[in-house]
């Protein structure tokens, strides 16, 4: 059965009442792949990965991961995957190593090289009471535990969370790896940025509902970017941005602008450049936006 | 994997329990070396039957009297139950609330074995309690002047484990079946507390008097152990108490979603 996809989901469903849950998702994913998923907070991202852990369970319809039922094979499937939850406590008086020793004897015990090898990639300290590290070690900590026995297929929800932009490069490096080897990742996020280097397909999920499953390529064509640009005194008028290629929208406010586009940036950025600019940043794509171009894009293309 | 689970859950708690288990001991020895000194001259105190009953009889003239109202009838079912809930409600209340729980049952054990492991971390914890009972009431009864038989110190030690072992399976099995640590110990004290006062007010009015039975008291020293040794049968319902709320409490945790 190595040929049954990572995961497979059918009418999967979790009703929390009061339009809250996840609703008849049928998601696919495949060996190898790492799979972005996205989201805005409440979205049923979460509760989606606990349905496949077990932690809870479907008021309908069904999942296998690994080809192995979610619910009554679970205890096989735990054996051969990793999980990294949301938003996990670890016992706070305890060092990260006993917690480590811990969870692996509960695998039945796991090569403390590749702990070790894990914790140095991450510069994680496993010496320290839990309770004295911060946000981020801590996270170390939980994606350690997520791959230190070489797991099949990974599921981890908002692993980049908290995580310093150098840890978050080798973490980008170790999927990669991770996919190289025939391993699959399943991982959630609330913005496209987070994951868009790393993942091969996307899927988005909104108020529970699936919106979209597509290649990244595909998505990056839709997704419009936003860059806030900052001006040394007189700000060059909005009107001579809007007019340029791909620019959907252009707010001011003082020596700041805006601007949103489509596409290569290159217009925007020389544009900017007759001007004294004193900063560039970039924002966050707008999830809600991405699905609505991507959907009004769909409905272009297909022939009525 | 089981005994991973059994031994963290021990580490998690050993150094509270063992604290507890020296203030019992020493609390125990104090109690039996001031006999000689003070038991004499309060003597039986005259107090009404209901109130005195609470107390364990309240017979301060005899040694046994005196440990069976100074220990057996408050303080020493007070450490026991104290240490048991708190075991108990942490165990996989306390885990799921401190969001541990869904990173440990990720792991490969099924949560009817991660019950039975905090359930045997909590029998251990009892049993420590219970055997630092014992060896004070050994050192106190020593130093009182003795009169207590081995035997029935013993029995005292063995009614106060099985005590433990009912109130720590209530909290147990609601903290499993709801997910709320302090649901689950307030709830498991509330029992201690009642039962208490249902075992030394029930038996006044003779209409109320089968209340007692519903009391974990009445089978912890209703046939007062010090004297009268162990009792099979009270032991026996307080055992099977027990093996039926951890059977609970395996069958609620399995069918029931996490909270998240």
């Amino acid at each position: 059965m190595t040929d049954a996809p990572a995961i497979a989901t059918r009418g999967l469903s979790k009703d929390f009442g009061g339009g809250r849950g996840l609703f008849e998702l049928d998601l696919d994913v495949q060996r190898g792949e790492v799979f972005g998923f996205l989201g805005p907070n409440g979205a049923g991202k979460s509760t989606t990965m606990r349905l496949l852990l077990d932690l809870i369970r479907p008021t309908a319809g069904s999942a296998s991961l690994l080809g192995l039922d979610a619910h009554t094979e679970s205890l096989e499937i735990r054996r051969r995957i990793g999980y990294l939850a949301g938003d996990f406590g670890l016992y706070p008086k305890l060092t990260g190593a006993v917690v480590l020793d811990y969870l692996g004897e509960l695998r039945g015990g796991v090569d403390r090289r590749r702990r070790d090898a894990l914790a140095e990639r991450f510069g994680a300290d496993l010496h320290r009471p839990i309770r004295e590290l911060s946000t981020g070690n801590r996270q170390k900590l939980g994606l350690i535990q997520a791959f230190m026995h070489d797991p099949e297929l990974l599921i981890l929800d908002e692993p980049i969370a908290g995580l310093d932009p150098l840890v978050q490069q080798s973490f980008h490096e170790l999927l990669a790896e991770t996919s190289a080897q025939g391993g699959t990742v399943f991982l959630s996020s609330h913005t496209l940025s987070e994951v868009e280097r790393v993942t091969h397909r996307l899927a988005i999920l909104r108020e529970g509902r699936l919106v979209v499953v597509d290649s990244l390529e595909n998505l990056r064509r839709v997704a419009v970017q936003r860059l806030e640009i900052e001006f040394a005194d007189v700000p060059p008028s909005a009107a001579a941005f809007e007019t340029l290629p791909g620019v959907r929208d252009v707010t001011a406010a003082g020596a700041t602008l805006t601007v949103a586009f489509e596409g290569s940036a290159d217009a925007v950025v020389k544009a900017a450049a007759a001007h004294e600019v004193r900063a560039i940043r970039s924002r966050d794509d707008d999830l809600e936006e991405i699905f609505l171009r991507y959907y009004r894009a769909k409905r272009a293309e297909a022939p009525r | 994997m089981t005994r991973a689970a059994l031994t963290m859950a021990l580490r998690l708690r050993l150094a509270s329990t063992g604290s507890a288990a020296l203030g019992l001991v020493a609390v125990l020895v104090i109690v039996g070396a001031l006999f000689p000194a003070v038991g004499g001259t309060i003597g039986k105190l005259n107090l009404p039957r209901g109130v005195s009953q609470l107390l364990g009889g309240a017979d301060y003239a005899t040694l046994t009297g005196w440990f069976r109202s100074e220990i057996g009838s408050v303080y020493g079912p007070l450490v026991m139950g104290a240490v048991a809930i708190t075991a108990a409600a942490a165990s996989t209340a306390g885990e799921e609330e401190d969001r541990i729980l869904a990173l440990v049952l990720a792991h490969p054990i099924t949560r009817a074995r991660l019950v039975a492991a905090k359930a045997g971390a909590v029998a251990v914890l009892v049993v420590i309690i219970a055997v630092a009972a014992w060896v004070g009431l050994l050192i106190g009864v020593a130093l009182g002047g003795g009169g207590i038989g081995l035997g029935d110190t013993a029995a005292f030690a063995v009614h106060l484990a099985f005590f433990g072992l009912a109130i720590g399976a209530v909290a147990l099995a609601l903290g499993a079946g709801t997910g709320r640590r302090s649901l689950a110990a307030g709830v498991a004290a509330a029992v201690g507390v009642v039962g208490w006062l249902i075992n030394g007010f029930a038996p006044l009015v003779s209409a109320l008097d089968w209340l007692k039975y519903l009391s974990p008291f009445y089978y912890y020293a209703g046939d007062d152990p010090l004297t009268q040794g162990i009792d099979v049968g009270d032991l026996a319902v307080l055992g099977v108490v027990t093996v039926a709320l951890v059977a609970v409490a395996m069958l609620a945790f399995e069918r029931r979603d996490l909270r998240g």
